[in-house]
């Protein structure tokens, strides 16, 4: 792949055009061929050259080997906010806040607390924040329904209620097959994204992970939400199986409830069966939980590397790209919301959204999500909580305060070093 | 030339690389920093490390004496005048060019809790169903079941070379002397047979320490890191966490480690030919 990449890159610039590389699903090859060309027809003389990102185990892997070999591109739109950190202190990104009307820009598009968000310790910014999947708790209507609700769970009792009712040996063998929700058992640092750590942003209204160089998770929000999730598994309301191998649980009935992003929309309006009505609520929360539900959004950002020859050619590429009309293009390509203020509110937006209440919910939640802290070594944070996660929420060998401290004790020591 | 070119490129650079490794830390983005035998340091005290060779030895221990058992039985039998021999040979060799993806994602089915197979034939007689993949105590076992399946047409091939060596006359003075089968297997075959059971064992040895596949596809090394085989360890520490100079430590410690493996088998073998 390191030889692949390093005798390929080069050669992908003609007549001194910038190189592009979105990622390489379908939806986002169409958007970026769309945005590229219109690009290119305004500007002839700043043309820009467009491709997937190279094929690979991920999309991350391809970026590394691409900075190891220097074939890095010059833009690249999908830089998980979390490994950001790493590249900006190996010195391989352009620092955007130095370059001529990028703050204006970024005051335009975000929030403070955005802005915050992908602001590095150094006090530089190297990402334009650019668009998210909010994680939310998508539910089978008809279930809640038949379990004599009228709307679906919002705390922790409240899920706790629906997944006792729920939970059924259909098959009289005394096993439970039928359980109210299901995440991941996987140890795989990733895969708390999903569960976890939304659930740590949703009680503690968005509180960091890492503070200071320091664990900041070992604290009354992250014990609820080990504590919450450890009675789902202990009672059995979730499934130690790996379900994942099977066909869609969420859509044959098996489970209710499901935390995903908007990504699931069209996957579920293709697949599922007639009658099936589902919708989209925010994360469960601790029954004391006071004011708005955040949660974790994944986010992917823009980047300029700093291979790039015109950082700020570069630049105008990226402002055009994120401008509202190419960012209603986004969605309405690829079903993923632009990282930007007001996306409820403004009109452009709305009138596009308001005929798709699945996707409306994700917007007006857009408002109240967070992304990953400014820090290195996220990976490892995340696997060190993995594991703890393992012992004491799935296996139950720990107590959530034995865990959680285990973690931040392991965490902390991470960042001595 | 083309051969040393070759030597030089893929083996000689890349061992030499990797032990100057082990005396850095490198993350590949950033320049390496010298960090004398710190890795080494961590090495020892990486409760992870011993756990994951642990988990290791764990899986030699059931796959080793499985796969020779279950090997020769069969080669056994289908060194016997019967019925399809061929079709039977060549049916237990097909696992052994299966992709070993392929073959996890399909144990992994065979293992599910709730609609595995086995777990079914296990209810359907009355028995309890099983965590194969998720309990700790099975699931390395079960990892072991899975490769030995894999894996043992080879094994039954080497089997058959060595049973077809046996000389016939052997067997038929023992029949003159009234000798049973039985007395008949471990009086002339094993004996005879018992540089064919080393090589199984050194092959299976080698092969079994670089268990990766399996746990990396089926458990990610869980749960409570029962799976995590030594190999699993060291990738993730080279490319989940890009710690170049602590996973090169790991592989060289690894490496030399297999290497005294074989070195004391192969002195045993010597002494017993």
């Amino acid at each position: 792949m390191l030889l692949s990449l390093s005798c390929g890159g080069k050669s992908e610039r003609n007549n001194n055009n910038l190189v592009y590389w979105s990622s390489n699903n379908q939806q986002e090859i169409e958007f970026a061929r769309e945005v590229v060309n219109d690009w290119n027809k305004k500007n002839p003389d700043k043309k820009v050259t467009f491709q997937p990102v190279p094929e690979g185990q991920s999309s991350e892997e391809i970026i590394l080997a691409a900075v190891v070999g220097k074939t890095t591109p010059d833009i690249y739109s999908n830089m998980w906010e979390g490994d950001v950190e790493d590249y900006a202190k190996a010195g391989v990104l352009v620092a955007l806040d130095t370059l001529k009307g990028f703050k204006d820009f970024l005051y335009s598009r975000c929030d403070s607390a955005v802005i915050k968000e992908v602001t590095s310790p150094d006090g530089h910014i190297y990402q334009v924040p650019w668009k998210i999947n909010p994680i939310m708790m998508m539910y089978n209507k008809n279930e809640i329904k038949n379990l004599g609700y009228e709307n679906p769970p919002q705390d922790y009792s409240q899920f706790l209620d629906a997944s006792k009712k729920f939970k059924k040996d259909l098959n009289g063998d005394g096993y439970v097959d039928q359980w109210f929700g299901y995440s991941e058992v996987l140890v795989t640092w990733w895969q708390r994204l999903f569960d976890f750590y939304p659930l740590y942003i949703a009680a503690s209204n968005g509180a960091p992970l890492i503070e200071n160089n320091k664990a900041a998770f070992d604290n009354k929000y992250g014990i609820e939400v080990f504590k919450f999730l450890q009675t789902l598994y202990q009672k059995n309301y979730f499934a130690k199986e790996r379900l994942s191998v099977r066909q869609d649980v969420f859509l044959a009935g098996i489970i209710a409830t499901r935390f995903t992003g908007p990504w699931e929309i069209s996957h579920a309006d293709k697949f599922k069966p007639a009658g099936l009505e589902y919708g989209f609520t925010h994360m469960p929360v601790p029954d004391d939980h006071k004011g708005p539900v955040y949660t974790y959004c994944d986010p992917k950002n823009l980047v300029i590397f700093k291979t790039c020859p015109d950082a700020q050619r570069a630049w105008d590429f990226v402002k055009f790209m994120t401008s509202k009309q190419n960012d209603l293009k986004l969605i309405e390509i690829t079903n993923q919301l632009p990282r930007r203020k007001n996306l409820e509110t403004d009109p452009l937006f709305v009138n596009y959204l308001k005929d798709k209440p699945k996707m409306m919910a994700f917007a007006n939640q857009a408002k109240y999500v967070k992304g990953t802290d400014p820090y290195s070594n996220l990976t490892e944070v995340f696997d060190i909580i993995s594991q703890e996660y393992e012992a004491c929420v799935i296996y139950g060998k720990k107590t959530p305060e034995e865990a959680l401290k285990e973690a931040a004790k392991q965490v902390n020591l991470l960042y001595l070093k | 030339m083309p051969y040393m070119l070759h030597f030089f490129l893929f083996i000689a650079f890349p061992v030499v690389f990797s032990i100057v490794l082990t005396f850095h830390k490198w993350n590949i983005i950033a320049p390496m920093q010298y960090t004398g035998l710190a890795n080494y340091i961590h090495l020892f005290n990486d409760a992870f490390f011993w756990k994951s060779l642990g988990n290791t030895l764990i899986f030699l221990a059931i796959h080793i004496p499985l796969q020779i058992i279950v090997a020769l039985f069969l080669a056994e039998v289908l060194n016997q005048k019967i019925k399809f021999r061929g079709f039977f040979r060549a049916a237990f060799f097909l696992p052994v060019i299966v992709s070993g993806v392929v073959v996890t994602i399909l144990w992994q089915q065979l293992y599910g809790f709730d609609t595995g197979l086995f777990n079914r034939i296990l209810t359907s007689v009355g028995f309890s169903k099983i965590g194969w993949l998720t309990d700790p105590s099975w699931a390395m076992p079960s990892i072991a079941i899975m490769a030995t399946w894999k894996n043992v047409g080879l094994y039954i091939i080497l089997f058959l070379v060595g049973l077809q060596t046996v000389p016939a006359h052997y067997y038929e003075a023992a029949e003159l002397e009234g000798a049973n089968h039985m007395q008949k297997f471990f009086n002339i075959t094993l004996p005879m047979i018992n540089p064919t059971i080393f090589m199984v064992v050194i092959l299976s040895t080698i092969s079994g320490f670089s268990l990766f596949i399996e746990p990396y596809v089926m458990t990610g090394g869980g749960p409570l890191n029962s799976t995590l085989s030594a190999v699993l360890y060291i990738y993730k520490q080279g490319f989940f966490y890009y710690h170049m100079g602590y996973s090169a430590t790991l592989g060289l410690f690894f490496a030399l480690l297999i290497l005294a493996v074989v070195a004391i088998q192969k002195k045993f073998i010597e002494k017993e030919q």
